[in-house]
């Protein structure tokens, strides 16, 4: 399955990380990268992604913000967080302000390909690292 | 013959941009990958990197008390430190221990390939800001940084450095023994002397203690609002 992706963080060892280990799904895209929130909404609604992959702190807009305005201009664009947050009030937060998933950073390994794929189809993805906030 | 580098961070994600970045030099290899201290000391000493690359915040040790105990095996093991702040007290104590580089994560992109080639040549490398903060302490003769710099920790051995971490995070004295392969009674005589030396009577003292010292960082919902380490 084709997946145009745009991800968005402020760091860009962090941004070339997870360029890595999308490179290796064949058929997904990284089309974009976005290093701040304002950067994050222009490019979306230029570009049109798939999926968004957005942290939280950036400076500018935070990754919650630019997520409501993505939401806004380009409501078939699915957002995933992705935020080193393990917080059930984040994820709640974060859900609140439009995004289909989350993912906590110390999980990308584990998460992040399985929470692409659900959010490219419209269906949310929840993960926490904690056990007892996963389960909420 | 190819540089050796052994990469420390308790994020894969990171680990992952940092050896997409350094792989990408000819002559380069990344030899392993560690994702906490007390991991990055056994993996540098099976291993022999000729450069590790330490985060500071990682659980279990911390990248400043893996610099010291590298650095104490072998003193020609050159450390390059990795940190979200450029505090003076972390600066400070990253030198202390022993580290011939200070990357900051936010620059890592730019400055972690000239800091490996520093090091490579032996010399050192500082990140630009932190140069200028260092400069700029020298040029005023320990005027303003005296003023500005926090007072020096308490004489803390390294395994005692060890310990307050580990009971920082919330580690019972047996957790604590198990892991740096103590009696029971041993971490306990350690905790009780770091309790008398830092003249606390609670953990929550020490905790309060840990995150003011960067010994472990904390990362709260309430500070999504404002950039900090790379892994947020």
């Amino acid at each position: 399955m084709s997946i145009r992706i745009l991800i968005v963080d402020d760091h860009p060892v962090v941004r070339q990380g997870l360029k890595a280990l999308l490179r290796e799904h064949a058929g997904w895209e990284v089309i974009a990268e976005a290093g701040d929130g304002f950067e994050a909404v222009d490019k979306a609604d230029r570009l049109r992604p798939d999926v968004v992959l957005l942290d939280v702190s950036m400076p500018g807009m935070t990754g919650l913000d630019a997520c409501r305005l993505i939401r806004e201009s380009t409501p078939e664009c699915e957002i995933l967080i992705v935020t080193q947050h393990d917080s059930p009030q984040m994820m709640r937060e974060a859900l609140g302000s439009g995004a289909r998933g989350y993912v906590v950073k110390s999980n990308v390994s584990r998460d992040l390909v399985a929470a692409i794929e659900a959010v490219s189809q419209h269906r949310n993805f929840a993960g926490l690292h904690r056990e007892d906030a996963a389960a909420g | 013959m190819k540089l050796r580098i052994l990469i420390a961070d308790d994020h894969e994600v990171v680990r992952r941009g940092l050896c997409t970045l350094l792989q990408s030099r000819e002559g380069w290899e990344i030899c392993g990958e560690a994702t906490d201290g007390r991991d990055a000391v056994e993996k540098a000493k099976q291993l022999k990197p000729d450069v590790v690359i330490l985060d500071v915040g990682m659980p279990n040790l911390n990248g400043l008390a893996a610099t010291r105990q590298l650095v104490q095996h072998d003193p020609r093991c050159k450390v390059i430190v990795l940190t979200i702040t450029d505090s003076d007290q972390v600066i400070r104590e990253a030198l202390d221990a022993g580290a011939r580089g200070f990357v900051l994560k936010s620059d890592a992109a730019r400055d972690l390939v000239t800091a490996v080639e520093a090091l490579q040549r032996n010399r050192m490398f500082f990140t630009p800001r932190v140069n200028d903060m260092v400069l700029a302490g020298f040029l005023d003769k320990g005027h303003s940084m005296s003023r500005s710099t926090p007072p020096r920790l308490p004489e803390l051995t390294p395994r005692e450095r060890e310990v307050i971490q580990l009971l920082a995070e919330g580690k019972s004295s047996k957790e604590v023994a198990c892991l740096l392969n103590l009696s029971t009674k041993t971490a306990e005589t350690h905790r009780s002397n770091i309790m008398r030396k830092l003249g606390f009577h609670s953990i929550r003292d020490l905790v309060v203690y840990s995150i003011k010292n960067n010994i472990i960082q904390v990362q709260m919902p309430s500070q999504a609002a404002s950039p900090t380490d790379p892994a947020a």
